[in-house]
């Protein structure tokens, strides 16, 4: 079975960095991937190459076995992939309610296509986005008003009524407290249940045993490790890269 | 006293559409441009031709003006929406200086310097506008139009994808929004709008020329929408009221020497923008945050 979403030799540097070096990664259909390491490692970069936001300098990335590479974010993002950030970016004077509207409407013009079946549509999505993420009770606060778990609950409530079947999550549960972490687990689960591809970046490692089916290890732009999460956990080399230059 | 009441009626009227119109690029768009009043000139001048040539029909003249500034609007939107926010502004200043030198200089289209005279009074689908009441009436008419399409796009989700696009353009990118796509149609919408404003003022003036088309005249509708408040739709209008009311109203204050008014009244705009952009950086009419 061929991936999903497949990214081969990526390279990418900035001046006489080299962010990311030869990275491949394949994305299965349902699986839910992690990619871990170090700050800097350039997790956040292969996020931006997938999505058109930063180009590759060399290096092919497959989704359903088309290129995309050189495609807009836009373009890439209408394929069905959709993302977060790390610094979140919701749209902050707009209601909760329009955030996850505004995910719903990519058609670039004075109105959506689709006449009222597809607005019935839309608004299903929204309604489902919103209940998941327990946003429900809070339509009408804008965005900057939110509370901190309020705000990343947005941002995913934003990727799930994109209805895109592949998800880069980067970082969604830092500094989330143990309830709302529950809450995110539950959350990924049950979109993976339903065949959502998620590639997830997180320091939690907590977090990515529970819900990771595989890990994907970096250190300075190279994938240095990738396997199940109990083989990874336990290699001891990793550990002390990761560990390394905190503890 | 009467007449002259109207007359600043239709006025504030036809600068309302102005602010509305700059308020769909600042404040919906979060797109700044100094250029407002080129886009109202074109519309004028357009206006003008038409009315001197072709029909006295204000909604011809309106659809000409409109017309007229949009397709302009494409000549800015395209090339400058490409670069990053603070280049638009500096295009817009550009288009700006350059527009003044066109108007002064085209004579065949504009009238040159002395600009054009003898616009005949408009009408409206066959109704005579001469009396200023009437034509307050029509220009009324014209805003009503503009501040509800306004509301019925910006409440939909040309509005969502907008505000979007203003609060976070890669965010809105990452949701499939073709950004530059989304902004042009925001430029062409806004300066159409500023279109429709210089046809009603050269129908309600009967004479235009460049003065009225100046980079003095883009400060002061970006004030009217500053002061009043962007993104919402009456704050253009609570803006442009306090603006064309203040010079009104200073003459009435003892003490002031005519001759100081335009002083004074400079600073004023001058002390209460800064004020707001400390106090109330939305400008005076605001959202209200809601939090159930
Ligand atoms: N646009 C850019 N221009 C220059 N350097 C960049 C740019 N983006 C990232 N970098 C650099 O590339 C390296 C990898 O950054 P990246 O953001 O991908 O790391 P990361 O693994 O996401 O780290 P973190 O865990 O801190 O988020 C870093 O050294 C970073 O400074
Ligand atoms: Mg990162």
């Amino acid at each position: 079975m061929s991936a999903l979403l497949s990214l081969s030799g990526l390279n990418r540097r900035f001046g006489g960095l080299a962010a990311v070096s030869d990275f491949s990664l394949a994305l299965e259909s349902g699986i839910v991937t992690a990619l871990v390491g170090p700050n800097g490692a350039g997790k956040t970069t292969i996020f931006n190459l997938v999505t058109g936001n930063l180009r590759a300098d060399s290096g092919q990335i497959l989704l359903h076995d088309k290129p995309i590479i050189g495609l807009s974010p836009h373009r890439i993002a209408r394929l069905g992939i959709a993302r977060s950030f790390q610094d979140l970016r919701l749209f902050g004077h707009m209601s909760v309610l329009d955030n996850v509207r505004a995910a719903t409407e990519p058609t670039s013009w004075f109105w959506q296509a689709g006449g009222a079946a597809a607005r019935q549509q839309r608004r299903e999505r929204v309604e489902t986005a919103l209940e998941r993420t327990g946003l429900s009770g809070l339509t009408q606060a804008r965005a900057i008003d939110l509370a901190y778990a309020e705000r990343k609950f947005l941002s995913m409530a934003r990727i799930i009524a994109t209805g895109a079947r592949i998800w880069l999550l980067d970082e969604p549960a830092s500094g989330l407290d143990p309830r709302s972490r529950a809450q995110f687990v539950d959350l990924l689960r049950s979109a993976t249940a339903e065949g959502v591809t998620v590639c997830l970046i997180e320091h939690n490692l907590d977090i990515v045993t529970e819900v990771a089916d595989r890990i994907a290890f970096l250190d300075q732009g190279r994938k240095l490790a990738e396997g199940e999460p109990a083989d990874i956990m336990q290699d001891k080399a990793l550990a002390a890269i990761y560990f390394g230059d905190r503890t | 006293m009467i007449a002259y009441l109207v007359n600043l009626a239709t006025l504030t009227t036809i600068f309302a559409v102005l602010a509305t119109s700059l308020n769909i690029l600042i404040g919906y768009g979060g797109i700044f441009s100094i250029a407002q009043a080129v886009f109202f000139g074109v519309g004028a001048y357009a206006a003008a031709q038409v009315a001197l040539h072709v029909t006295p029909d204000l909604l011809v003249a309106s659809a000409a003006g409109a017309g007229a500034a949009a397709l302009l609007s494409i000549c800015l939107a395209l090339p400058a929406l490409r670069v990053r926010d603070e280049y638009f502004v500096i295009a817009s200043l550009g288009l700006q200086m350059l527009a003044v030198t066109v108007f002064t200089e085209a004579t065949p289209i504009t009238g040159g310097f002395g600009g054009l005279v003898g616009i005949p009074p408009a009408s409206l689908l066959g109704l005579p506008l001469t009396d200023p009441n009437a034509m307050l009436a029509a220009c009324l008419g014209f805003l009503v139009l503009v501040l509800v399409l306004t509301r019925v796009l910006m409440r939909g989700s040309f509005g969502r994808s907008l505000m979007a696009i203003r609060d976070n353009d890669t965010a809105a990118e990452a949701l499939g929004k073709n950004v530059m796509v989304l902004k042009t149609l925001a430029v062409m919408l806004g300066c159409a709008y500023a279109g429709i404003g210089g046809a009603l003022y050269s129908a309600q003036m009967q004479f235009i020329n460049v003065e009225s088309f100046t980079l003095d005249q883009s400060v002061l509708i970006m004030a009217m929408v500053i002061i009043g408040g962007t993104g919402t739709l009456i704050g253009p209008l609570v803006g442009t009221v306090l603006i064309l009311l203040l010079p009104a109203a200073l003459s009435f204050i003892p003490g002031i020497p005519p001759t100081e008014i335009g002083v004074v009244q400079q600073m004023i705009y001058g002390l209460v923008m800064t004020l707001l952009m400390i106090f109330r950086p939305g400008g005076l009419v605001t959202l209200r945050t809601r939090r159930q």
